[in-house]
């Protein structure tokens, strides 16, 4: 029996078990910003609408055929799709090439 | 990082940006959803302390990181990851004397920075007494890591934690009620990770708090009972190593809080004039409970006088902001209210009516604070920054419960909780030898040596 032996403690692990989720692999990037149309997807936090704001400046002022679309994700600690907004945040995913987000954390 | 994973599913390319604190966050989030290489910048300033000028040199030290997140081709490992090696934990995970059983489980993060009771076989068999349940029954997978909340591995943490078998009920009452919290926002989901460094609460009614010595009176909130410190203690260990919830990676409390080592009351039921607080809530006075919410702060003063009217113009004057309160009133104070014809929801609808802020107070909090969400629940504020205002949208967000000993200070436990009528109690549900586990730990209480 595992147990106490001498000085020694036998003991269990407190760590639970997780069932593994296979690891997924992110998309391709893009090969140009140059005439892209970028997402600006921003949460409830404070810095993250001028966060988003600077960057989208900046990328302007580099790429000026650029052109940027915004989806806000304003519920603290809920994603979009949990909130019920998957077909919008869809529609809105069609329109764009890519994505920065931006947590204000 | 969830809203990036889901544009990742939908097939475009994302980066997201972090606070430079963030990064540990960040990757574990990131992990969570398995996607492990999923791209992030972490940027020296924006979090929600930054003002603009800051915010703007931070992201200007960030731009050509998020342009290469942007355009650098994939590595191999970022295109298709490595298979997931599956955890098998040894069963027995190390072998060792007190002192070096210590300090593995410190090394590696399973303690709250305390010396714990080693969990071996024996005291994991006697704890298990506690429950009919099996031990590898499965309550459900607690969130941040989707750990297993089995019956065996919360009695682990609750050796770990001090706890006497009589408790591992309540423990297994609490994880439930942590599974089945709210979804959002208001619960455990938020209040277990959030920058606002929300602590477990737990209140324990019915007949289990004698039957346990649950601390109501004297002290009820100080150290010395061991039901108090090692029921607490032991929802933070199952929170931390079934949860994987761990400080500074998935809780990114800002200032930590030291309520979370542990925060456990019973309410005072026998000197209580009104009904308990789980009877308000739906369950028989015979039934044993325990009910959570995740306050950021407690404190506590002195009512201006000892009726009605002193006592709940002090509760009044030092009604911090928050979203959910739990007041504690003694026993000679409830009864003075009680006399005086209050009962708690008229005390409720009193705070409510009577703790009142300018317009302006209000709208400064919104406009300031860049935090949309903020500002939008604040559009219907009057135009006339004067006009006084309840601070407290719904008395309902009041709670109330009798505790401490014979004396005059009145505690304030604030900060998040539930949505009225959402779930935050749990039934306690007792194994078929309750009455003898009962007998044989009930005498474990401190005696005092008179000096």
């Amino acid at each position: 029996m595992p147990e106490k032996t001498g000085s020694a403690y036998e003991v269990f692990s407190p760590w639970a078990e997780a069932d593994p989720v296979p690891w997924r692999g992110i998309n391709p990037r893009l090969t140009d910003l140059a005439g892209k149309k970028i997402g600006l997807l921003r949460n409830s936090k404070r810095a993250a609408e001028p966060s988003l704001k600077i960057v989208a400046d900046r990328l302007k002022k580099r790429y000026p055929t650029i052109s940027f679309s915004w989806f806000a994700n304003i519920k603290p600690n809920e994603t979009v799709i949990a909130q019920g907004m998957k077909d919008e945040f869809e529609a809105w995913l069609k329109g764009v090439d890519a994505v920065i987000a931006s947590y204000g954390d | 990082m969830y809203d990036a994973v889901s544009v990742e599913e939908r097939n475009i390319p994302t980066v997201s940006l972090v606070n430079t604190g963030f990064a540990n966050d960040a990757e574990s989030a990131a992990r969570g959803m398995a996607m492990p290489g999923l791209r992030y910048v972490p940027a020296k300033v924006p979090c929600e302390a930054s003002i603009m000028e800051d915010i703007e040199a931070g992201i200007d030290g960030a731009m050509d990181a998020i342009i290469v997140a942007l355009l650098k081709p994939l590595t191999a490992e970022e295109k298709s990851p490595k298979a997931r090696e599956p955890e098998k934990p040894a069963r027995i995970v190390f072998k060792g004397s007190l002192e070096e059983v210590n300090r593995f489980f410190y090394q590696r993060g399973w303690t709250d920075g305390l010396p714990v009771i080693p969990p071996t076989e024996s005291a994991v068999a006697d704890m298990l007494t506690g429950t009919d349940l099996a031990p590898d029954h499965l309550l459900g997978k607690l969130q941040s890591r989707g750990g297993k909340a089995t019956i065996e591995k919360i009695a682990i943490n609750a050796v770990m934690a001090g706890c006497l078998p009589t408790y591992l009920p309540v423990l297994i009452a609490g994880t439930i009620d942590l599974l089945e919290s709210e979804q959002g926002f208001m619960g455990y989901t938020t209040f277990g990770f959030s920058t606002g460094s929300w602590s477990p609460f737990w209140i324990i009614n019915g007949p289990i708090r004698h039957e346990i010595n649950v601390n109501s009176g004297s002290g009820a909130f100080s150290p010395g009972n061991i039901a108090n410190a090692s029921i607490g203690r032991a929802m933070g260990l199952i929170i931390k190593n079934i949860g994987g919830v761990r400080k500074g990676v998935e809780d990114m409390g800002v200032m930590g809080n030291p309520m979370k080592y542990t925060m456990v009351v019973a309410e005072n039921e026998e000197e209580s004039p009104w009904e308990p607080l789980h009877v308000e809530y739906g369950y028989k006075k015979e039934d044993s409970t325990i009910t959570v919410s995740f306050p950021q702060s407690y404190f506590q003063h002195w009512p201006y006088s000892a009726d009605a009217d002193g006592i709940l113009r002090a509760v009044v004057d030092n009604m911090p902001r928050g979203m959910r309160y739990t007041l504690v009133f003694t026993p000679p104070h409830a009864g003075n209210m009680f006399r005086e014809g209050y009962d708690k929801d008229k005390i409720k609808k009193y705070i409510v009516e009577h703790k009142l802020v300018p317009a302006a107070r209000l709208k400064a909090v919104a406009n300031t604070g860049m935090n949309v969400r903020t500002r939008e629940s604040l559009n219907n504020l009057p135009a006339n920054d004067t006009e006084m205002v309840p601070l407290i949208k719904d008395y309902r967000f009041i709670r109330i419960i009798v505790g401490g000993g014979p004396g005059a200070f009145i505690a304030h436990i604030s900060g998040g909780g539930a949505t009225p009528g959402k779930k935050q109690t749990q039934k306690i549900e007792l194994p078929k030898n309750w009455a003898k586990l009962v007998a044989r730990y009930k005498s474990v209480v401190p005696t005092y040596a008179k000096y």
